[in-house]
This record gives C-alpha cells, sequence and structure tokens, in this order.
C-alpha cells in the first residue's frame, strides 16, 4: 500500500510551464512511454508535441509533477499551489529552479518535502545529465523518484545543494553576460566573439548564440535570481541583455576595420 | 603581401609561431638571447614538422622546406631585415617596452611590429616606438601548430592597412582571425573568465564538489572539459595571474574578481597537472 507512486505501470506526468522548456520536457516524456499531459502557462505559446494531452490542472492519477517556469516567479508560484493542491500527498514534483532558489519554492507549497529543483532552461535536456537540488526537508524517496525518472529519460542526475541557477545554468548565463557586455562596449563582431569562444577555449557553442539558443529572457531569469539572492554588483544584467535583442551594436565594432563599402560612405563628399 | 616575417622569443609560442608561418612560406628570422632556447626550439620544430609527416598533415616537401625557411639568429639587429616582427617574449610590459624601443631603431620605417602579448595594452607597447600606427596584437593561442585562432587586436593608434595586414598573414597560415579593440583580455581572456569564477564560487560556497561541476559542466553542457580540469592543465598560476590582470585592468570590477581558492593553491605550489596536484591528483 506504501508503495511510491511513481512506480506504478505506467508513469502519469503533469507538466506546468513555459515554452519553450515545457515542450522539450513533454516531447522527452511521450518519447520515453510516459502519459503526459500539459498545461502551458498563459501567453507563453507552445506547442503540444505529439502524444501528450493539454489539460488545465494536475490529477489523483498524476504520479509526477513538473513544474517549468523561469521568467516569472508570480506564475510559478501559482502553478506551484495549484500542483500542491490537486497532486496526491507523496507525489513528487520537479520544479525549474535556474532562477529561484528551492528554498524559496518550499515556501510557496504545504509540502516541500516532495518538492525537488532541477537546472531546466531551454536546450539542457540535451545532454545526458540532469542536476537536480532536493528542498531542505526533501526526504530520500522524493530524491530516489526524481533520479528514476530521468533515468527513464536516458539521463544520469547529479544531486547538487539548493542554490541560485544551481551549476550549469549559472556558469552558463554569466558566459552569456559577459560576452554581451563585451559586445555591448563594442570590443568585437558579434560573430567574432562566438568563433573566439569556439575555436580558442574549445566551446561547443559561441556564447552568444548559445544566449539565443536558450532565450534571452530565460537568461536574464537566471541572471536576476542570482542578482537577488547575492545581492552582487557582479549578477548585473549586461545592458543588451536588458535590451533583449544582441542587434544594434554588433557591427559597430572598434576592432575591425572599416570594409571596402563603409569606407567608400566615408569618403563620399 | 609580407615576405620575411622576424620572431622574437623561441619558447613554445614564438617556435610554434614560427613553424606556422614558415609552412605557410614566409621567409621566418627566429631570434633569442639564448642559444640553447633556439636550438631546443628548431629541435622541437622539427619533431613536430616530423609527426604532421607522419600523420599526413604536411608533406615531406613542405616540412623541409619549412625547415629551410626558418634561420634562427641570436642577433637581434638582424630583425631589421623583416617585414613583420611578431613579439613572443616572456609576458612582461617592462621586457616588451624595451623590445619595441629597440624594434623601433632598427626595422624598416613601414614595417609593422606585433605583439603575442595576451593581457598587455597594445596601445601602451605602441606609444613606445615612433610607428604607432604599425603596432598590432596578433595574439595565437597554444599550441600554435594546432589552434586555429588569431586576435587581432587593434590599438588606439593602430592604422587600417596594419590591421589588414596581419589579418591576411594570419589567413596565409591557416587561421581563423577575428578583430578586437585594445581590451582588457580582449575576447577570449575576458569572455571565458565567468567559466572558472563562477566554478570556483560554487566550489566556495559547496553547492557541489570539483568533479562534480566538471561532470555537470562536460555532460550536460556539451563542454569538452570542465572548469576544474581545464585549470589544472593550464596551470593554476597562469589562470590566476590572468584573472588578476584582467581584473586590475577593468579598475576591480566585481564580474572579474579572483577567488581566495586560487590564491591558495598558488601559495601552496599545487597548480595543477605540471606538479601532479591541482584540484586532481595526477600520478
Amino acid at each position: 500500500m506504501n508503495r511510491p507512486r511513481d512506480t506504478e505501470a505506467k508513469r502519469c506526468v503533469f507538466i506546468a510551464g513555459e515554452s519553450p522548456l515545457a515542450e522539450e520536457y513533454a516531447s522527452a516524456c511521450v518519447g520515453a512511454g510516459m502519459e503526459v499531459a500539459v498545461r502551458f502557462n498563459a501567453g507563453s505559446g507552445g506547442k503540444l508535441p505529439a502524444g501528450a494531452v493539454r489539460r488545465a490542472r494536475a490529477g489523483k492519477k498524476d504520479t509526477l509533477g513538473i513544474e517549468l517556469t523561469n521568467t516569472s516567479r508570480e506564475t510559478k508560484r501559482k502553478n506551484l499551489a495549484d500542483m500542491d493542491r490537486a497532486l496526491p500527498s507523496g507525489t513528487p514534483i520537479l520544479s525549474a529552479s535556474a532562477a529561484t532558489t528551492v528554498a524559496e519554492q518550499s515556501a510557496w507549497v504545504r509540502a516541500p518535502e516532495r518538492l525537488i529543483g532541477i537546472a531546466a532552461l531551454p536546450s539542457l535536456l540535451q545532454g545526458t545529465l540532469v542536476e537536480i537540488a532536493p528542498s531542505l526537508p526533501a526526504g530520500r524517496q522524493a530524491i530516489e523518484a526524481s533520479q528514476r525518472f530521468f533515468r527513464e529519460l536516458g539521463k544520469e542526475t547529479s544531486v547538487v545543494q539548493d542554490s541560485p541557477g544551481m551549476v550549469l545554468p549559472r556558469i552558463l548565463c554569466m558566459l552569456v553576460n559577459e560576452a554581451s557586455f563585451a559586445l555591448g562596449e563594442g570590443i568585437a563582431r558579434r560573430g567574432d566573439i562566438d568563433t573566439a569562444m569556439t575555436l580558442g577555449t574549445n566551446y561547443p557553442l559561441g556564447p552568444l548564440a548559445w544566449g539565443m539558443k536558450i532565450g534571452l529572457e530565460q537568461v536574464r531569469a537566471v541572471l536576476e535570481g542570482l542578482r537577488r539572492e547575492f545581492g552582487e554588483e557582479r549578477y548585473r544584467t549586461a545592458p543588451l541583455l536588458s535590451r533583449g535583442t544582441l542587434e544594434g551594436s554588433a557591427e559597430r565594432s572598434a576592432g575591425a576595420p572599416p570594409t571596402h563599402s563603409q569606407k567608400q560612405r566615408g569618403n563620399r563628399p | 603581401m609580407k615576405k620575411t616575417v622576424g620572431i622574437i622569443g623561441a619558447g613554445t609560442m614564438g617556435g610554434g609561431i614560427a613553424q606556422v608561418a614558415a609552412l605557410a612560406g614566409f621567409d621566418v628570422l627566429l631570434h633569442d638571447v639564448s642559444g640553447d632556447a633556439l636550438k631546443a626550439s628548431m629541435e622541437r620544430i622539427k619533431g613536430d614538422l616530423r609527426k604532421s609527416m607522419q600523420t599526413g598533415r604536411a608533406t615531406a616537401s613542405d616540412a623541409t622546406g619549412a625547415l629551410t625557411r626558418i634561420r634562427p639568429r641570436r642577433e637581434f639587429n638582424d630583425l631589421g631585415a623583416a617585414d613583420v616582427v611578431i613579439e613572443a617574449a616572456v609576458e612582461d610590459l617592462e621586457v616588451k617596452k624595451e623590445i619595441f624601443r629597440a624594434l623601433d631603431q632598427i626595422v624598416a620605417p613601414r614595417a609593422i611590429l606585433a605583439t603575442n602579448t595576451s593581457s598587455l595594452s597594445i596601445t601602451s607597447i605602441g606609444s613606445l616606438t615612433k610607428t604607432p600606427e604599425s603596432v598590432v596584437g596578433m595574439h595565437f593561442f597554444n599550441p600554435p601548430a594546432q589552434m586555429k585562432l588569431v586576435e587581432i587586436v587593434r590599438g588606439s593608434q593602430t592604422s587600417d592597412e596594419t590591421v589588414r595586414t596581419v589579418y591576411e598573414m594570419a589567413l596565409a597560415m591557416g587561421k581563423t582571425p577575428v578583430f578586437c579593440s585594445d581590451t582588457p583580455g580582449f575576447i577570449v581572456n575576458r569572455v571565458a573568465r565567468p567559466f572558472y569564477g563562477e566554478a570556483l564560487r560554487l566550489l566556495g560556497e559547496g553547492t557541489a564538489t570539483a568533479e562534480q561541476i566538471d561532470r555537470i559542466v562536460r555532460l550536460s553542457g556539451g563542454f569538452r572539459m570542465g572548469p576544474f580540469e581545464l585549470m589544472d592543465m593550464i596551470g593554476i598560476d597562469v589562470n590566476y595571474a590572468v584573472t588578476k590582470s584582467v581584473y586590475e585592468q577593468f579598475f576591480h570590477e566585481p564580474r572579474f574578481r579572483p577567488h581566495p581558492i586560487q590564491r591558495r593553491m598558488v601559495e601552496a605550489g599545487t597548480l595543477g597537472r605540471k606538479t601532479g596536484l591541482g584540484f586532481y591528483r595526477y600520478e
């Protein structure tokens, strides 16, 4: 009778959150043969992957809840509270914790012992490992359940301490931030910054292209989370990121000589 | 195209650049004050070219041709014949200043003076010469024979012509040049700072262990190496020096602040792979 709910024959996952994170998790779950119901946040768009269904709220039959909102604390809080009410006790809730600490989220639910933070940012599920950060009161059962879930998706897990941005989102978003500062200051062209980082340090992707892939709004949310938690100048968002675009100053670089056409324009009387 | 390249300093960088330039068909004058250093460098280049032949990266005639095009020179004044000089001496502003002052006396007025500095100001080095418009940064990465990137750094007085010439030279050497203005750390050494800085903070805060962080960065992020493995490979002292230099040159911008863990490891002499102990132990 006390069998953990997530070991039942067919896993039923309820996902609430923003696009594209919710799609990525939903299609991975469908791909692993799970039953998936999704509710996209209002206004976030989102395309339902084949095999998943839309549902307004979590239900008694669900064996796992996943909340995937990084960019709005208000929406996240509401989604978590809804899940917490609707899911039977003992059903684990995984929650994107790249922008908000698990400790903070624990105050938003009645049963924080089933809350497990995950380092969820768009595109990171392409990797073979997922970082998880259990809430302070989380029991072994919730931790093991989330590890089992990721194993079913073909991912290993690494258990880290609850900290804003966890490990990879923090490092990655700070790289994007620094590249955005550099671009905004016009030290080099956008393509040159990415080329330099992939060739000079063997990064798999240039930080600016990576920022676009993750989504600048997501990057900003992670940086704001770090700033809120640590209160340090170090974590302030680069002006270009705040503006929400990497366009603009991209071709105004002090380093490159003027191109032929620019020179001609300049010489025109 | 400029034909004769003078290279100052026969260390890993200077020797590597000489090899790349000679393979691209440039005549190379490789200068070092130490005859032993020159001899050792020529041996390294020979060995590396031999390996390139065995692996098919260079033909026998390419390799022997390249070797005959590199002339080791102990006499500084011989560099006067160079169209382009690439300075790859130790990373010390005083030493570089002295070299550029001396170069200014011996090279042709239209010669280009490039420096392979990774952290010093091109503008400051250029200011010591009569022709600051001809002074430019040409930052190769280690090892130069393998690494494709060259940062071309423009000082505040560097001319478009100088920048274009070294850009074309880098292309001729089979490199991928990028342009950058003269700012601390240029592109790579600046933008890469958070990779180490945030990892050190995560470790210091106890969020995860060094092994865990490396594993997460590799398996979740797709990076080839994690920050701690990479710091061990680069050398904790070298990485700390770069961080400190960027931090100081940016007037103590908090984003670049070094971490006490780095300093402690430098003080302890646990500098990574080269000492057998860093964040990991090496047998």
